[in-house]
């Protein structure tokens, strides 16, 4: 799905998303206020905080569905705030949403095709002009398809409309379709929120292996502090608008002001 | 300068009926979502019940208004019972429901033309008697209009402001999920909404064929796009954004005579309702909207 | 019975309503496009209609330009429109999007009825049909001579008028299966996803608008040579409002209920003006027109309470449910 698998990936330590003195206000209230952080080429990021903290908000920012007011956000050394999220999603920044956004009017199949970035037939002319190529390009693009959907184990639902999939199948679905866009990083908002476990343990293990294969950047939300000890190389926690802490698991496990501010309800249901 | 106050007098005239007419409108549009496409024909079925009152049983003006009233209301929350509510029921969405009302509003402009014709007709009121105050004309269809208006604006504005009912459906406007939570019972404050939009509706409905001194069956509707252009500019869901629309585009719509041939008064509401949206789209009085 | 059997038998009746049926098919074609497959919520598209026609008679009339060309800048000027409008309209929410576009169809109607000089006002634009009646009735000789059946100029329209048809259909056909159309049908569920999967909504709803109006300006063209002359009163919002009741009967979605829906909306229509039967034989010519558009209300109505999809509608891409 994303190419020939490169080999174990040595860590680089270079930056490919820099978020710098980020703000953005709503009605008087800071939703994200001076944020910063910078997330490591091919590593796993867990974004964690309380219901308000400013998470959803900052990655909106970050994809480019609300503009910031201050600061600027590098992705790969190219400045993307202020862009729209169709221009960052083509850059190669790709993000899932916290209530799905499968296409239920699509079939699963079609949902994971609509995203392959590289379709000339979505362009008018060439639908006319380009016919062979198009057609090849989708047949190409069908195969890369149904192996994803083969990996996530959704490939006996591929001729089904999207809104019959469950929610858990959902999610799954949205995750496969962000990769067929060949991200350099993928942001996923809640990813495991509503899935039951069995399927959520599918969901992080296709994350490490598909950073361990093709050394794709992960950032994701999530609530559950089990699945973020875990599952990350480096948390940043949020609380308020503002980053409170960033660091390694074991170095968050030990800070003071997160205990305080969020891990005294650690584990507690949502 | 003459002529720019007597411009600013008629618009306000004008101005005030498409202001009563559009509070309806919006307290509709901002509780139940819809878009209620048939608004311009309760005025319509209004006007013609006053006219029923008037003309054909020979009443007082008051009494046809009585008649407006009552009837366009009993209208509006009768369709709520039969059409809105089991839609509703039925998880039918805004677009839906906003094909319905196109759908009725067919039905009830071709009804009320089926029944009686498409030839103007004129209220049994004194058309002729206008006075001249030096600065400007005014005839005695343009006060009662404004008079009445004023009356009723001051009525709504106590009704919303004061009254139990009338508060929870400012509340409703602004948000169904919240005003459920604080235990309003919905579904009767939706119907009181239908009795006052109706009410509104009726009268506004006689009060433009009185201005007009003739209605027909599309006098209504006409007013309609004027009135939706009152609510966008007012904002979705204030009656007070409504009000003040509704005298901003009067007022616009005349004035604009002074730069623009009259016949393209018309356009001018439309254009000033473009430009709010672009502009400034949840309206005056609205709160801008989190995308 | 006999009375009515003839009716029902007459050719020019049902040649007068094939031809209806193919122009509003036409025009129900581009909106289809727009909603069926953007997701837009265009109430204006009698506007563009009216662009494409009036601009064909203007050239025709004002600068003598033969008729091919009149009517290829007419479409194009109706997409340009629609590429204008759109800029700023598209950008926002649904609701309000259908009360802009209808407010554009309005705006033109009163520009079109108030600028004497070019449209004629209220009487109308005539005399651009010359280039076409010529034409006409030379294809006319043709056919006869061909099939030795005689071909008035409503036959010649009607020959005219469904293979267009046939081929807008063939076309959208083709475009909404590419996947061009896949990205439109992503967005018009959902644009927020499409974004975020490298779609641009605004460009694609930008065409699809440009497009659905270049369709209207040619059903304005074949309405301007059913008609011969081009009044305001041709050109109200009502006639946007038949080609949704035409859309959403055929099946928002199918391009090939549109067809079926115009034909049936054409036989409603045009079917209860001329049939003398009772009771229709009680009612005059002001009343019938005000039963019929009771009538197409009242399907509209049923349409949205009891079967949403249409007749070939599919329950789970129904794109009413918000």
């Amino acid at each position: 799905m994303i190419d020939e698998p490169r080999g174990p990936v040595h860590r680089r330590h270079d930056t490919i998303l820099e978020v710098e003195d980020v703000t953005k206000h709503f009605g008087g209230v800071a939703a994200v206020d001076r944020v910063s952080l910078a997330v490591e080429r091919s590593s796993i990021t867990a974004l964690i905080g309380p219901n308000g903290a400013g998470k959803t908000t900052l990655f909106n920012v970050i994809s480019g569905f609300i503009a910031p007011e201050s600061g600027t956000i590098l992705f790969q050394n190219e400045r993307i705030d202020g862009k729209p999220p169709h221009a960052v999603a083509k850059r190669g920044l790709v993000r899932t949403f916290q209530i799905t956004k499968a296409l239920t009017k699509l079939s699963v199949l079609e949902n994971m095709m609509l995203a392959a970035p590289d379709q000339p037939g979505e362009r008018f002319w060439s639908v006319w002009l380009r016919a062979r190529t198009v057609k090849a390009r989708e047949i190409e693009i069908r195969q890369r398809a149904m192996e994803a959907l083969r990996l996530f184990r959704l490939d006996h639902l591929a001729d089904d409309y999207a809104g019959t999939l469950s929610g858990g199948q959902r999610k799954l679905l949205e995750m496969a379709r962000a990769l067929m866009t060949r991200p350099s990083i993928v942001l996923l908002d809640e990813p495991m929120a509503g899935v039951n476990p069995t399927l959520g343990k599918r969901l992080l293990e296709h994350m490490h292996q598909i950073r361990d294969e093709h050394g794709l950047t992960f950032l994701y939300v999530e609530h559950d502090m089990d699945v973020v000890m875990t599952h990350s190389d480096r948390i940043v926690v949020m609380a308020d608008g503002r980053v409170i802490a960033d660091g390694s698991p074991a170095e968050i496990r030990r800070d003071q002001g997160v205990i305080d501010a969020y891990l005294g309800t650690a584990g507690a249901p949502r | 300068m003459n002529q720019f106050v007597q411009l600013t007098v008629n618009g306000f005239v004008a101005g005030s009926i498409i202001a009563v007419g559009a509070v309806g409108l919006t307290l509709v549009y901002g509780i139940l979502r819809i878009v209620n496409f048939a608004h311009g024909d309760y005025l319509t079925f209004g006007a013609y019940m006053a006219f029923v009152a008037n003309v054909t049983w020979g009443l007082h003006p008051a009494f046809a208004a009585a008649n407006a009233v009552v009837l366009t209301a009993a209208l509006a929350v009768g369709l709520e019972f039969i059409l809105w509510r089991p839609m509703r029921r039925r998880g039918a969405g805004v677009t839906s429901l906003f094909l319905t009302s196109i759908g009725l509003a067919l039905v009830l402009r071709n009804a009320i033309q089926f029944v009686w014709g498409t030839t103007p007709f004129r209220y049994r009121i004194n058309v002729f008697q206008s006075y001249d105050l030096g600065l400007f004309r005014i005839s005695q269809n343009q006060i009662t209009v404004v008079a009445s208006a004023v009356v009723l604006i001051a009525g709504v504005g106590v009704f919303l402001s004061r009254t139990r009912t009338g508060k929870a459906m400012r509340a409703l406007a602004d948000s169904v999920d919240l005003a459920a939570v604080s235990g309003i019972d919905t579904n009767r404050i939706v119907t009181w909404t239908w009795v006052l939009a109706g009410s509104l509706a009726g009268l506004a409905g006689m009060l433009l064929a009185i201005l007009q001194a003739s209605l027909n069956p599309n006098s209504g509707f006409n007013a309609l796009l004027p009135m939706f252009a009152a609510v966008i500019l007012g904002g979705v869901g204030s009656a007070y954004g409504a009000l003040a629309g509704g005298i901003v585009i009067g007022l616009a719509t005349e004035l604009s005579t002074i730069a623009v041939p009259f016949q393209y008064k018309e356009a001018i509401a439309f254009g000033v309702m473009i430009l709010a949206l672009l502009f400034r789209p949840q309206g005056l009085f609205g709160r801008a909207r989190v995308v | 019975m006999t009375f009515v059997l003839g009716a029902f038998l007459s050719i020019d009746f049902w040649q007068y309503v094939a031809v209806t049926a193919g122009i509003y098919a036409i025009f129900a074609l581009g909106l289809q496009l727009e909603f069926g497959f953007a997701g837009l919520l265009n109430f204006g598209h009698i506007g563009f209609m009216a662009i494409g026609s009036y601009t064909m008679a203007i050239l025709i009339v004002h600068a003598s330009l033969p008729m091919w060309l009149a009517a290829l800048i007419a479409i194009v000027t109706a997409m340009l429109f629609g590429l204008v409008v759109g800029l700023p309209a598209l950008r926002l929410r649904a609701d309000y999007l259908a009360i802009t576009t209808i407010a554009f169809s309005e705006i033109i109607r009163i520009f079109i009825l108030n600028s004497v000089r070019w449209t004629g006002g209220p009487q109308g634009v005539l005399g651009f049909a010359g280039d076409y009646t010529d034409f006409s009735a030379a294809l006319g000789r043709r056919l006869s001579s061909l099939t030795h059946i005689s071909f008035d100029p409503d036959r010649v329209l009607l020959v005219l008028v469904w293979p267009i048809v046939l081929l807008i259909y063939l076309v959208l056909r083709r475009l909404t299966r590419s996947p061009w159309g896949r990205v439109m049908r992503a967005i018009r569920e959902d644009e927020d996803a499409a974004n975020a999967l490298g779609k641009n909504p605004l460009f694609y709803k930008l065409q699809a608008l440009a497009i659905g109006s270049g369709i209207a300006a040619i059903a304005g063209i074949f309405f301007s040579y059913q008609l011969l002359y081009l009044s305001p009163t041709s050109f109200e919002p009502l006639f946007t409002f038949f080609a949704w009741v035409i859309v959403l009967l055929g099946g928002t979605g199918r391009l090939g209920g549109v067809p079926v829906g115009a034909v049936i909306f054409a036989v409603i229509f045009a079917g209860t003006r001329f049939l003398e039967f009772w009771p229709l034989s009680l009612l005059d010519d002001g009343d019938r027109a005000a039963v019929r558009l009771i009538v197409v209300g009242l399907i509209l109505i049923a349409l949205m309470a009891f079967r949403p999809q249409g007749i070939f509608g599919k329950r789970e891409e129904l794109l009413l449910d918000r």
